[in-house]
């Protein structure tokens, strides 16, 4: 590692590392070890090379790794060459360590393990040093290579055979590396680099920093004919970091991990308060001393997830019911759940919280091998079974190819489902069995009827009396609820059950900067998936998420007992009033509760920081003394006790109580004024809150509903169940954005950076969140609220609240960098082509001495020699870098959207088609030379009009991972919004209404990010791939694998931008500002050597030349602006955006509307001629000639000297911490991504085909393929979109016909004219983005299996197609035809999730579905064939309805299946068609509502 | 907002004024409120702007655009849209002391500023306003409500027009003793004696509001006239504070030739009379200059000048007509007065009106410019030789007007009343006590400070501004009383 001290703090934050990956094993069933298996490890692993990345070089890998049993036939050999007898196996380990390359202090290493070896009574037989072979690893990896070494050791005595032997090998490791590593022990000069990669009696595991191509090579070992195992368990690692680490690859010692453990901060805390409390049979207490802690910070989530799941599998449970407690299936919602498995999960809930997140985990533990999928099933897991014993599981089929002949059975592993072989009893354990035996282990249902209690089984309690009006009203001021809250956040909730909505985005002063009394929640800004995990839809995939919440004691989870489980349970964590009266006095089967003032004295200096500490004691005491619930309440507040924050009181009181060991034991409920809003709720769970009662947003509900305020119909009870329920709502919001799927997994995860708290606060309240610019302490923080307090009293006369003024302009409320002053100005400027009314206007928006809004507020220019303005680069090639931001047409009207587009064309510059598509016709230029084509396609995750055409007529491709006014979210285009034209350019008709997943659903992680740049680079070669990410902590992460993805440009985007309709929420909540995103990407990508082969773009709330300035010095060289250009085309912030309503024509659909739509090309082009020749004049005066010259020059920056509010408590230096260039690397885009354009099959396809293309004459040819033949069809489908735009070739032109396991994306976007015909299987993304071509997939004609119930093709097949045909004969995998809005589909049987936001076309499915059929469909037609008459269950029933088909839809679907037998020869079919007048009283008729009303009403305007 | 789309469904419907032809035989407000269900339907019209520029103001190209006391407009409307009168009456009051005042006589640039008048008619906001404090006085909800405690802080305010009124109530409020010095007979500075009664009722309205201040425990002194009946110094000693709100009352002068004729006036000492003997005597003492039967002129085409025109003819002139020397303005703005400028448009104000009805004609002459006041024998104006004018730039980027040849005319009139605007504070009391005044003769007093040369002495409203709107009194008023009460809390006395 290097030195420390001698680099400066950067914004990096090593946590945010994230990693993915395909994974895989091989394994004989019935246990015969054999060298071929190690060698189809090898070969599976090679074939997922595409699923790996690797960093600056191309010979360094991320890493990849191979787990098998011990070899000993292979060891005892090569022992007995070194001098040393093995005994026989189970009675020795075997240890892979990697040791500092220092050769005395790999000495000393040895000594001290020599040391514990006999503290622990082991023998040391002897070490082996591991022969490796560098010549072919890349010089990153050889830098930082580490010598590996095997030990053998066995045990003096070991009456307790094998399993005692693993658990003692355990302790060694553990011992060792706590020992060897921990600061106050640690051996000199190791530097943290000795590691174990593995120590066991049965496994043993090779990996390391290299490429999966060069494992085989690296480790001579593998390759010798003794080397046998009975399986091999493998890892290819993408990850976004390249900093070199050998020990980072994979597999881990129990598991290989594919995925992300998004909730991994509250795990380890939680872990950490229950290892206190271990007890265990196997292990003794002085054991527990030697080997605790369990999980370590510094390690990674799945490296920590391997450590639990080892100790709770040593400590006595089976492997598979250690995965079953960690990663638990979404039980909760699950109507048809067994009961008793529906216990096993409700009962471990109690003992462990799920470890939620994305993931495809396999694991083993020598004798057992298998995997599992997470609940939502987000990652691909495929497998095949053959006649010989062998089971071939990956994340892709066909990685390890098998003769078809041999196959018996294809499948895939389903969400929350396990797969297991049991290699001691020589079979295949099926999740029914397995589950159903370890939930017959205990009367799990017998302990939790006796446990478990809900609050409705207490007796009444005595809850406050309701407050005055006048004491209402104090009690709101000392809280700080201004009129706005009433109006925008508490009476909307209370009405409707929803989430306010707003538009516009944050132009406000950042919370530490604000003169406003601050919510302490405000300095919190949440995190949210992108990229490197995806987000869940918490509407539509409901059913996997929870708001469980329990109150009660941890008990020893290494143990099971009835009284594990004795919680008090809340259905979510919003304690009415009624119910924490009854908590208050609760006194039975052990539950006590003690409330404790959440208060602190006005009179007693530091009283807060005091009051804290106070508080922290008090806490501790009552636990101690048996307390289980601690109620912190600031109920009892007067003129002289002041509330404490209620988030930091319960944040001190959370993390004293882990670090005293007690917050197992207890509950935390917060009783507090100051929580109104979804945030407060979420900042609250996720610092340790078990539950809340938010008192004074109830008193003001009773007020608004007395004064008639609430709707008239509504009753009180339903105004508070209206609040509570859009609390839950937002609060599933808050957790599926980061892609966590329940409350109790959320709960203490953390998952904020905090922006504006010093270090002080944030160890002692928010210990180890991110934190990155300092910012106030307890004395700024009191200060502020003693001034809030003492002014609640002061204001006896005036009965009307402050204003807020953060969602709508207002004098006296919050500063606006937006006012009416700078709209006008700004209009002013850029209609009459005033620059001295522009400079008016950018004077307003700079100086931000008084009022601090940005960060870039608080910076200032350093003084430079200065150069005269013309000798620098002039203003048309500056502004080439312009963009404007990515805003549909249908959110934007057409002449606001086509306006932007000739504005830009005509500079240069490029506009964003935003997410809805485009029209065809403003592809081609105007007689005048305009253009209304946007240079940038958007591709987002409703796919709405992308087509092969779309992406032809593009400069530019976006992916939009994320949006900065909701990061981590969907949207939706309800119906009414829907007009013909709207309709139409999206591929839908009008009156339908559209959704945008949260996720897309083709990017689950980094190397789907890398497989989609992959497609689109295919789909358009001329057009950069651009990446859109909002600014968060990690991002420089994220923006590290994007780059390693070969994306062209990364945009990192502000928090604060954002047109549009958004949840008040998350505009202001949720992302950072790009000054800090910005910095932290150059930074990392500089750090990973990958800066120069990637263009940065920035945008959020740019106004003026300054901004860009500091954009550029920051570390970007292009810059999008939105907001501005809007207002200059009329737009007066009205905020609106999304009740179509806006009066100037800007944001709306009204035809009468968009007459008043007065912007002009001319007015755009104005604007930013300005913006450059304003940057041109700070160039000049920092003397700078080109952008190129200037990004990164963070020293140009210097913090301004005392300005504005609080500005003082900042700290600066890690955002402007000077880059340090490696040589041959440089600071901006310098050279191209390697697209590796030339590795597709499509060039040889184009080669048969030239005849159709040029002259449309049919043609058939026939090709093989396999898994790593990526994309197919996307090149040729790009030259003809160039040729015959989107009309395509006559059907049937060309004919392709394969043969093999097709690789990802096989179609996509394949066009009208050509048919791909495959036959074997094919594995994600099928028909991705289909535009016309037909489809069909046949099992091999060889195949020995049965077609309609074996897998046939992956994952998410037909996302995002809009036109075409498809058959395939076998099953598809989840979320078949997910966002389809034409193609018409016959299928055998799908897995979950079927036809999700369907928009569109026809899909028959022939067999079963999953669950969460039809989820967010609204438009298209689904038949199924609904074998069990089950299938309603099965369907999500929120959108559609459920019909018997009628004559002609009888038609439609014998037709498809007759052409479905015809091109696959389904003997499914046959059956069906035989039979077709019993049959066809089977299919289901699936339809949505929508849908049906939007075709009646096109039938009648037709007609 | 209430209702989303109520701007593209409700049509701008102003409230009525009494039949033209009837009122003039009166001296009632002419006003004629609106009824409820129409007042909501255009409270529907409010957009709730994200950006309200109504409630806001800044200064552009010279004029107020925008409310300068801030008023809540979105919210109260939503209210009165809602049909949540007394909701509505609480936001008013938070930002207006006066909106009766406000209601009836404020030229409304929140309406110029109003987004909806982008591209259609502005809001009704200015009735709105009149509306909710009307109905609030019907229905009792305003009551004196005397502070609770009294701090025993004595402040003078001297002058009584709508700064000193804004200045006391707020100050009053607080708990400080507050004594207001009025030279006139009445209090209410312009608000009693500048503005006739047709426009704000004396009784009705004016004192209506004196009266409670009075119940709040405010003291008016009048007939008072400080630096002459009382000394600033003896004032000072003892009170605690001191404000100047005296006005900006010093008239510009008309100086050509036959100025010094019997038969011309300022436009005040004929209000000021008229309106004192209408109070007094209903007319009867004869106290006042009348217009009957005489070919009146006023020179001045503001608002000012509309009154004295509406004046004459409840006198029962013989003609009335009004010169005014800038161009008429042009129907719609024009392409440099847009949005959100205070809109320069031709107006049809009350007095025109009336005089169109009685005469049949609008008696404004544009581009008029009087080049002399042509005498009888008796000394008495017998009628005005004018001019038309042309403008043309000068060489400091300003405009200059310069006489066209061959238009002039002779107007006969018997009566002049000169409305040609304010020149600032009157500087007897001023010189007096060394206050330091600007180059325009206003005291000089920062914004936001309000702080004269002498410690302890304010400034506010048009003597401190010049000459400028009700609505800006109001809002200097309000503020000038924020800073006294900060000045206040830091002296010992």
């Amino acid at each position: 590692m290097m030195d420390k001290n001698s680099m400066p703090p950067t914004l990096y934050v090593p946590s945010m590392e994230h990693d993915s990956c395909g994974i895989g094993f091989v394994a004989h069933i019935k246990g015969r070890k054999s060298h071929q298996i190690v060698q189809d490890g090898l070969t599976m692993l090679i074939n997922m090379e595409h699923r790996g990345g690797c960093g600056c070089e191309p010979e360094t890998g991320d890493g990849a790794g191979i787990l098998f049993q011990v070899p000993h036939q292979f060891l005892a050999t090569e022992c007995q060459k070194l001098g040393f007898v093995l005994p026989e196996p189970g009675k020795y380990g075997v240890g892979m360590m990697f040791f500092n390359p220092n050769v005395e202090v790999r000495q000393a290493t040895k000594q001290r393990i020599q040391e514990h070896l006999d503290e622990l009574g082991f023998n040391l037989l002897g070490y082996r040093p591991v022969p490796v072979n560098h010549t072919e690893i890349g010089e990153t990896a050889r830098q930082a290579e580490l010598p590996l070494e095997q030990i053998f050791v066995s045990l003096k005595e070991n009456p307790g055979g094998p399993s005692e032997l693993e658990r003692k090998l355990f302790i060694l490791r553990k011992y060792t590396t706590h020992s060897i590593g921990r600061t106050s022990t640690a051996v000199p000069g190791n530097d943290y680099e000795f590691y174990w990669l593995s120590l066991s009696y049965k496994t043993i595991v090779y990996k390391g920093m290299l490429r999966t191509t060069q494992l085989a090579d690296y480790f001579p070992d593998l390759a010798h004919p003794d080397f046998d195992s009975a399986l091999a368990l493998v890892h290819s690692r993408f990850s976004t970091n390249t900093v070199p680490k050998w020990k980072l690859a994979q597999p881990f010692r129990y598991i290989a991990h594919n995925g992300e453990i998004n909730t991994i901060r509250g795990n380890i805390n939680w872990m950490k308060s229950k290892q206190a409390h271990f007890i265990s049979e196997l292990f003794t207490p002085e054991e527990f001393d030697l080997l605790l802690p369990i999980c370590d910070k510094a390690h990674s989530d799945s490296a920590n997830l391997d450590s639990i799941i080892e100790m709770l599998t040593l400590a006595g449970r089976s492997l598979p019911h250690a995965m079953m407690m960690v990663i638990p299936e979404a039980w909760e919602g699950h109507d048809f759940m067994d009961e008793d498995k529906k216990a096993f999960y409700e009962y471990h809930a109690s003992l462990m919280e799920p470890w939620d997140g994305p993931a495809s985990i396999s694991f083993t533990d020598g004798h057992v091998i298998g995997a599992t999928l997470d609940r939502n099933g987000l990652r691909p897991s495929r497998y095949v079974v053959t006649q010989d014993d062998i089971v071939v599981m990956a994340s892709e089929a066909g990685a390890l190819p098998v003769e078809e002949e041999r196959v018996i059975k294809k499948g895939r592993l389903q969400p929350g489902r396990m797969f297991v072989v049991d290699l001691q009893e020589g079979r295949i354990i099926e999740d029914e069995e397995l589950k159903t035996t370890l939930a017959h282990e205990h009367p799990y249902r017998e302990w939790l009827d006796r446990g478990i209690h809900t609050p409705s089984d207490l007796p009444e309690g005595t809850p406050d009396l309701p407050l005055t009006s006048k004491e209402l009203l104090i009690n709101q001021r000392i809280f700080g609820y201004t009129r706005e809250d009433l109006k925008k956040i508490i009476g909307p909730m209370a009405n409707a059950a929803t989430e306010p909505i707003g538009s516009m985005g944050a132009d406000i002063p950042l919370p530490p900067f604000s003169h406003q009394s601050q919510h302490l929640s405000n300095y919190f800004k949440q995190l949210f998936a992108q990229v490197s995990n995806p987000p869940i839809d918490p509407i539509r995939e409901k059913m996997i998420m929870s708001l469980r919440s329990s109150l009660g004691m941890n008990l020893n989870a290494l143990d099971a007992s009835p009284d594990h489980c004795r919680q008090l349970v809340l259905e979510q964590p919003v304690l009415t009033k009624e119910d924490l009266g009854k908590i208050k006095v609760i006194d039975q089967d052990g539950f006590t509760s003690r409330t404790l003032p959440m208060l602190f004295s006005s009179e007693r200096r530091n009283g807060l920081e005091l009051a804290i500490d106070q508080l922290c004691r008090d806490a501790a005491a009552a636990v101690e003394s048996g307390r289980v619930i601690l109620i912190l309440s600031d109920r009892k507040h007067s003129s002289s006790r002041v509330p404490i924050p209620s988030l930091l009181a319960l944040g001190a009181v959370h993390q004293y109580l882990i670090r005293t060991k007690l917050r197992a034991k207890s509950a935390l409920v917060v009783e507090a004024g100051d929580v109104r809003e979804t945030h407060h709720f979420a900042t609250l769970i996720g610092y340790g809150a078990n539950a809340i009662c938010p008192y004074l947003a109830f008193e003001s509900i009773d007020q608004l509903w007395e004064k008639g305020l609430l709707n008239e119909e509504l009753t009180l009870e339903q105004a508070h169940a209206n609040y509570i329920k859009a609390i839950g709502y937002g609060l599933r919001k808050i957790f599926s954005k980061m892609g966590i799927s329940t409350l109790q997994s959320y709960h203490g995860a953390q998952i904020f950076e905090i922006l504006g708290l010093n270090s002080r606060v944030v160890k002692k309240c928010f210990t180890k969140s991110v934190s990155r610019i300092e910012g106030l302490g307890f004395g700024e923080l009191e200060n502020a609220i003693l001034k809030q307090h003492r002014a609640a009293f002061s204001q006896n006369n005036d009965v009307v609240l402050e204003a807020g003024g953060i969602y709508e302009w207002r004098k006296d409320g919050e500063k606006h960098l937006f006012g009416p002053e700078a709209i006008h100005y700004l209009q002013k400027a850029a209609r009459n082509k005033d620059y001295d009314a522009y400079k008016t206007y950018a004077n307003l928006m700079n100086s931000q001495d008084d009022q601090v809004f940005t960060i870039r507020g608080l910076l200032e220019f350093q003084k430079q020699q200065s150069i005269p303005l013309e000798e620098v680069e002039p203003a048309v090639e500056i502004m080439k870098r312009f963009c404007t931001g990515a805003m549909s047409f249908g959110s934007i009207s057409y002449e606001a959207h086509s306006t932007l587009a000739i504005a830009m064309n005509r500079i240069g510059a490029k506009s964003n088609s935003g997410e809805g598509g485009e029209d065809e016709n403003r592809f081609e230029r105007k007689p005048n030379g305009d253009w209304e084509r946007s240079a940038i396609k958007q591709v987002a995750s409703g796919r709405f009009g992308v087509t092969s055409n779309y992406l032809t007529n593009a400069s530019e491709i976006q992916i939009k991972m994320a949006q900065g006014a909701k990061p981590g979210e969907g949207g939706q285009l309800p119906g009414h919004k829907v007009d013909e034209w709207i309709g139409r350019v999206r591929y839908s008709i009008p009156g339908v209404g559209l959704i945008s997943p949260p996720p897309h659903h083709d990017i689950y992680s980094i190397e789907d990010l890398a497989q989609l740049i992959y497609d689109l680079k295919r789909a358009n070669r001329e057009a950069r791939i651009n990446v859109k990410l909002v600014s968060e902590a990690g991002v420089g992460t994220i923006a590290s694998g994007v780059a390693k993805a070969k994306a062209d440009v990364v945009l990192i985007s502000g928090y604060d931008g954002g047109t549009g309709a958004s949840p008040i929420s998350s505009i202001k909540h949720a992302g950072l500002p790009w000054e800090i995103g910005l910095a932290e990407t150059h930074q990392t990508l500089l750090r990973n050597k990958l800066r120069n082969r990637i263009t940065v773009q920035t945008d959020g709330q740019i106004r003026t030349g300054r901004d860009l300035a500091i954009a550029t010095l920051l570390g970007a060289e292009e810059w999008g602006i939105a907001t501005a250009a809007l207002v200059v085309e009329g737009c007066i912030l009205m905020r609106k955006c999304h009740l179509n309503t806006c009066p100037v024509g800007v944001a709306t659909q009204n035809p009468e509307l968009r007459k008043r739509f007065k912007g002009k090309p001319e007015h755009v082009v104005n604007f930013f001629t300005f913006l450059a020749e304003d940057l041109r004049e700070v160039m000049a005066s920092l003397g700078f000639r080109t952008v190129n010259e200037m990004v990164g020059h963070t020293e140009v920056l210097t913090p301004k000297a005392k300005v504005g509010h609080n500005s003082s408590s900042f700290d600066f230096s890690a955002l402007l911490a000077p880059a340090k260039i490696a040589v041959g690397d440089g600071s901006f885009k310098q050279r191209e991504q390697d697209h590796e354009l030339f590795l597709s099959k499509d060039w040889s396809i184009l080669n048969q085909v030239k005849g159709a293309l040029e002259n449309r004459l049919p043609v058939k040819a026939t090709f093989d393929i396999m898994n790593t033949d990526r994309s197919v069809g996307a090149i040729i489908s790009n030259e003809i979109s160039k040729k015959y735009k989107g009309e395509g070739l006559p059907h049937g032109t060309i004919h392709l016909v394969f043969k093999g396991s097709a690789g990802q994306s096989f179609g996509v976007f394949g066009v009208h004219g050509i048919t791909f015909e495959l036959e074997g299987e094919a594995n994600d993304y099928f028909g991705k983005g289909l535009s016309g071509a037909e489809m069909i997939i046949y099992p091999h004609k060889v195949a020995q299996y049965d077609p309609e119930h074996n897998q046939i093709i992956g994952n998410v097949a037909f996302y995002g197609a809009t036109s075409g045909t498809a058959f395939i004969r076998g099953l598809a995998g989840e979320r078949f035809c997910v966002r389809n809005s034409g193609v018409k589909a016959v299928v055998e049987g799908i897995g979950d999730h079927g036809c999700e936001y369907m928009t569109g076309g026809v899909v028959v499915v022939l067999g079963d579905t999953g669950r969460n059929f039809a989820a967010g469909m609204s438009g298209g037609i689904a038949y199924v064939m609904d074998h069990d008459g089950l299938f309603k269950q099965r369907c999500n029933m929120a959108s559609v309805d459920l019909d018997p088909p009628e004559e002609t839809d009888l038609e439609e679907l014998q037709d498809l299946i007759h052409t479905h037998w015809i091109k696959t020869e389904s003997s499914n079919a046959e059956r069906i068609l035989k039979n077709w007048a019993r049959e066809c009283q089977r299919f289901i008729k699936v339809m949505p509502k929508d849908y049906k009303k939007a075709l009646r009403k096109l039938e009648l305007t037709t007609a | 907002m209430g209702k989303i789309t109520g701007f593209l469904e409700v049509d701008r419907k102003d409230h009525s004024n009494k039949d033209p032809q009837q009122r003039i035989n009166s001296w009632d407000e002419f006003h004629v409120g609106m009824k409820e269900e129409d007042i909501r339907d255009q409270a529907a019209r409010c957009m709730d702007c994200g950006v309200p520029f109504c409630h806001t103001t800044f200064s552009l190209a010279s004029k107020t655009s925008g409310c300068p006391v801030n008023n809540l407009i979105p919210e109260w409307n939503d209210m009165v849209y809602r049909g949540q009168w007394q909701m509505a009456l609480q936001l008013l009051l938070k930002t207006n002391n006066f909106p009766e005042f406000t209601g009836r006589v404020c030229p409304a640039p929140c309406e110029g500023s109003c987004v909806l008048s982008i591209n259609a008619p502005a809001v009704t906001i200015k009735h709105h306003e009149y509306a909710i404090i009307e109905r609030a006085f019907d229905e009792g909800w305003i009551r004196p409500c005397p502070p609770l405690e009294r701090t025993g802080k004595l402040i003078a305010i001297i002058g009584s027009g709508p700064s000193g009124l804004a200045a006391a109530d707020q100050l009053n409020k607080k708990g400080h003793s507050v004594s207001v010095y009025e030279r006139a007979d009445r209090p209410g500075g312009l608000l009693m004696y500048g503005i006739p009664n047709m426009k704000l009722d004396k009784r009705k309205v004016v004192e209506r509001r004196i009266d409670i201040m009075r119940q709040e425990g405010i003291v008016f002194i009048n007939n008072t006239e400080i630096g002459k009946d009382v000394s600033l110094k003896d004032l000072q000693e003892s009170h605690d504070a001191i404000i100047l709100c005296t006005g900006a009352t010093h008239p510009r002068d008309l100086r050509i030739p036959g100025r010094t004729g019997n038969g011309i006036h300022f436009a005040m000492e004929f209000l000021h009379k008229n309106t004192k003997s209408l109070l007094d005597s209903n007319h009867l003492d004869q106290k006042y200059i009348s217009a009957r039967n005489k070919n009146v002129v006023v020179i001045g085409g503001g608002d000012t000048g509309t009154d004295c025109v509406a004046t004459a003819l409840r006198h029962q002139c013989k003609s009335v007509t009004q010169l005014e020397i800038l161009e008429r303005p042009p129907e719609v703005r024009m392409e440099g007065n847009p949005w959100p400028e205070y809109p320069n448009v031709f107006i049809l104000d009350y007095g025109q009106e009336e005089s169109k009805a009685v005469f049949g004609r609008d008696p404004r002459r544009y581009r008029r410019m009087t080049q002399e006041l042509i005498l009888d024998e008796q000394e008495h104006v017998k009628s005005l030789k004018t001019v038309e004018v042309r403008w043309k730039s000068d060489s400091k980027g300003g405009i200059q007007p310069e006489p066209v040849p061959g238009t002039e005319d002779e107007i006969p009139a018997d009566l002049v009343l000169l409305s040609m605007g304010f020149l600032g504070p009157e500087q007897t009391l001023l010189e007096q006590n060394g206050i330091t005044t600007n180059q325009r003769s206003n005291v000089v007093a920062e914004y936001g400070k309000f702080t004269t040369n002498i410690e302890g002495i304010f400034a506010a409203g048009d003597c401190r501004r010049g000459q400028s709107l009700v609505v800006w009194a109001i809002n200097e008023g309000r503020a000038v009383a924020e800073v006294c009460e900060e000045y206040l809390s830091r002296i010992v006395k």
